[in-house]
């Protein structure tokens, strides 16, 4: 009998445990996801003085390639010749693959000291309000960083400390010596071949735009598979006034989307689509190919972001960047921002000296820096070689924006789904699947979608 | 669970009234040696499969952006997505995928296999290995090829142009309602030639008497396809069936390289929706709802399957 019996046991055993374990893993996942047990803000004295600090090291992840990436590990190397305690290591990544990720890699207390986060609520919103990266408030007292920084470009990194509000409130992250805007860039040859004068308004872009599809040329190379909307958002900014589209980004209710000059701009990205101004065919076109096509002389004009036709030093001059007034005449008013938010993480052991770097980054020094990898200098100026003719338009562009404190955030800072939304839309209206008052309210609805959402 | 339990349920079964003590002890070790060797993957299981999915199920109750902390709202991210009317189209245009990911290759390959097994022609391994070399491809490669293809200046137009066809031309990937199909038809190329080989595979275990009987019985080609063909193979348009279907479900690599879902949202998928919401647009409870739905689909889908092969044989 005992012999018997000591199989069910056995059974039974099994069971019991395989039981109590599907019981404690559940267990385990029983409690809310994302407790909220970091917390951004800083804790005891705060420290200027690097080289007191002993030796430390700070790891930094980053998404710059190519040009910007050089233009990082030039200012790495300088700091840490400033300061030979300081060691910093950098790892880079795509973009797409970090800006996932960082929350996972903040939340590791080895993860990274320093971070470049993508603004907006979609991911510097989401870390701070989840507590992994710190409020740099202190530091920017400790550094005077509010006379370094323009306000316009301020905001940009700013959230309220109840996490209700994007664009005032407390620092979480910092911009770096440099800008990228949107604007429009020319081929230098093409625009003499036709005996075009760079267009200094939009009624003489259109005029050339009309000269150049009379004379057989593609006015705007143009691609709209996947990334179509820096045509929209410039053209915004020419409509829109700077406080308005500001506002309505950040979120301030009184501010609709009728507003903000997305009417007009989607009015006139219809009409240049239906009188074939755009690269025929641009649907099946995807971002890649319409840059090539641009650099290949196929196309006069082109809306971009600064920094993403990737220029070799030969090809400086090749192409010139114009950032066109308002029509109203009033000023100039652009898409620009530094390309990262930096964020510390709440994890790190030195937060003091990231933050002595973070303040090397918007330095004097790291704006030169900027002009000499050939990339705009911003909060400090700079002297820009004569030979790069590209930077000097496209500093003379940041330079316009700089002088009307005309700088306005990337539009799908608004909300998380903002960029799909516009994407999609855009898409519908040159397919006459939708009208532009129709885009100006998807645009409204995702808004207050969104912010619903928020306040809950 | 059951892994589990049927090792000790087997042991049960065994007549065991007259042995000592030695061989009882002998058996409980040899038990606890299968334990231990199943100890290991069952641990991995557990921690890559079965956990991941408790969190999943939980996640999918709540509202959370992946780092702050979550509020529960019960159903509402299951409600919203059949609500949604983008995330429910994401439905209908998976619909039209199975159609193009498995119902099209079943029956192409059955007629190419029907075709083959009657008369065997030389040289049919290198046929099949032809077919066959799309499902070895990585689908990346296969997706960057096809976005060429479909190009305002690729293949497929100037293919188009060159036969006078010059009015049909259009940009594939960019247009509302060629956009889906044009996709679709990606995976019936890719998929065809796996169907193919397993009919192959399947027909040739049919015994040739069958074939002879039933010619004997005066069966034309179609009738022997139908009476003799069809139901030997009806295994493998089972797996067929079964496979493709659930890759048709979580389409997603195809879509991500060439449209991202575009033109507008004609062709998001499922699985592109979910990526969207887990990764770029922080909304972990909607994309683990998704992925929640989709895999009890896959599963559902996979039973009947199974269920209406067997019951029919």
């Amino acid at each position: 009998m005992t012999q018997q019996s000591t199989a069910p046991r056995t059974t039974r055993r099994m069971i019991t445990v395989l039981a109590g374990s599907l019981v404690a893993a559940s267990a385990l996942a029983a409690c809310a996801p994302g407790s909220s047990s970091t917390t951004n803000t800083h804790t005891g004295e705060i420290s200027t003085d690097v080289a007191a600090a002993g030796d430390v090291t700070i790891k930094v992840s980053d998404f710059w390639g190519g040009t910007e990436g050089e233009w990082m590990d030039d200012l790495i190397a300088r700091f840490e010749d400033t300061y030979p305690n300081v060691t910093i290591e950098r790892t880079q990544e795509d973009w797409g693959q970090l800006t996932s990720t960082l929350n996972l890699q903040l939340a590791e207390n080895d993860g990274p000291d320093i971070a470049t986060a993508n603004n907006g609520w979609s991911s510097l919103g989401t870390l701070a309000k989840g507590g992994l990266v710190l409020n740099l408030d202190p530091y920017a007292d400790a550094y005077g960083w509010d006379d370094v920084i323009p306000s316009t470009i301020a905001r940009q990194n700013e959230f309220t400390t109840d996490f209700s509000t994007i664009g005032s409130g407390s620092l979480f992250s910092t911009p770096v010596s440099r800008v990228s805007l949107i604007g429009i860039y020319y081929n230098t040859a093409k625009l003499d071949e036709l005996g075009i004068d760079p267009p200094t308004t939009l009624d003489e872009l259109e005029a050339a735009a009309a000269k150049a599809k009379s004379a057989g040329e593609i006015p705007f190379a143009y691609g709209s598979q996947d990334s179509p909307t820096a045509l929209l958002l410039a053209l915004q900014a020419l409509y829109g006034t700077a406080d308005e589209i500001n506002d309505f980004t950040y979120g301030d209710t009184s501010v609709s989307a009728d507003d903000i000059g997305l009417l007009e701009a989607a009015e006139k990205a219809e009409e240049w689509n239906e009188k074939g101004w755009l690269t025929p065919d641009h649907e099946g076109i995807d971002y890649q190919t319409a840059v090539a096509n641009f650099l290949d002389g196929k196309g006069l004009f082109r809306f971009e972001y600064t920094g993403s036709l990737g220029l070799t030093d030969e090809q400086q001059g090749d192409f010139g960047y114009i950032q066109l007034p308002q029509v109203s005449g009033d000023g100039t008013v652009g898409v620009g921002a530094a390309p990262a938010a930096m964020v510390i993480s709440s994890k790190s052991e030195n937060p003091d000296v990231a933050a002595a770097f973070l303040d090397f980054l918007m330095s004097e020094d790291a704006a030169q820096a900027s002009a000499d990898h050939g990339l705009i200098p911003l909060l400090a100026d700079a002297d820009i070689p004569a030979d790069a003719a590209t930077l000097q338009s496209e500093a003379a562009g940041a330079a316009a924006l700089g002088e009307s404190d005309g700088f306005v955030p990337y539009f799908d800072w608004t909300s998380a789904t903002m960029l799909d939304t516009l994407t999609q839309q855009l898409q519908m209206l040159y397919a006459g699947q939708t009208s532009p008052q129709d885009l100006v309210d998807a645009v409204q609805a995702d808004r207050d979608a969104f912010l619903a959402d928020l306040a809950q | 669970m059951t892994m589990g339990i049927r090792p000790g349920a087997g042991v049960t079964g065994t007549p065991a009234p007259r042995a000592g003590r030695r061989p009882a002890t002998r058996r409980r070790r040899v038990r606890w040696i299968g334990l231990a060797f199943v100890a290991l993957p069952l641990a991995v299981y557990a921690v890559v499969v079965l956990l991941p999915l408790a969190q999943s199920l939980q996640y999918s109750f709540y509202d959370w952006d992946g780092v702050s902390a979550a509020t529960w709202v019960g159903l509402d991210n299951y409600i919203e997505f059949f609500t949604d009317p983008v995330l429910r189209s994401t439905l209908g245009h998976v619909a039209v995928l199975i159609f193009f990911f498995a119902l099209l290759p079943i029956v192409l390959g059955l007629v190419s296999a029907a075709l083959i097994t009657r008369g065997r022609q030389r040289g049919m391994a290198v046929y099949r290995f032809i077919f066959f070399l799309p499902q070895v491809l990585t689908s990346v490669v296969v997706a960057l090829v096809f976005k060429r293809i479909y190009g305002p200046e690729g293949t497929l137009n100037t293919l188009l142009r060159a036969v006078g066809l010059g009015d049909f031309t259009r940009s594939w990937l960019g247009d509302f309602d060629w956009a889906l199909p044009s996709l679709g038809l990606i995976g019936t190329w890719t998929t065809f030639g796996f169907c193919m080989v397993l009919f192959i595979a399947g027909a040739s275990s049919i015994p040739t008497e069958l074939y002879e009987a039933a010619r004997m019985d005066g069966a034309g080609p179609l009738r022997e396809f139908l009476s003799v063909t069809l139901p030997g193979l009806r295994g493998q348009v089972a797996i067929a069936l079964t496979l493709t279907v659930t890759s048709a479900l979580r389409t997603f690599d195809l879509v991500w390289v060439t449209t991202r879902g575009g033109p507008g949202t004609a062709t998001l998928t499922p699985a592109v929706a979910l990526y969207r919401a887990a990764f770029q647009n922080p909304d972990v409870g909607r994309a683990a709802a998704i992925g929640i739905t989709m895999a009890v689909m896959c599963l559902v889908i996979a039973l009947v399957i199974s269920r209406v092969s067997e019951r029919d044989s």
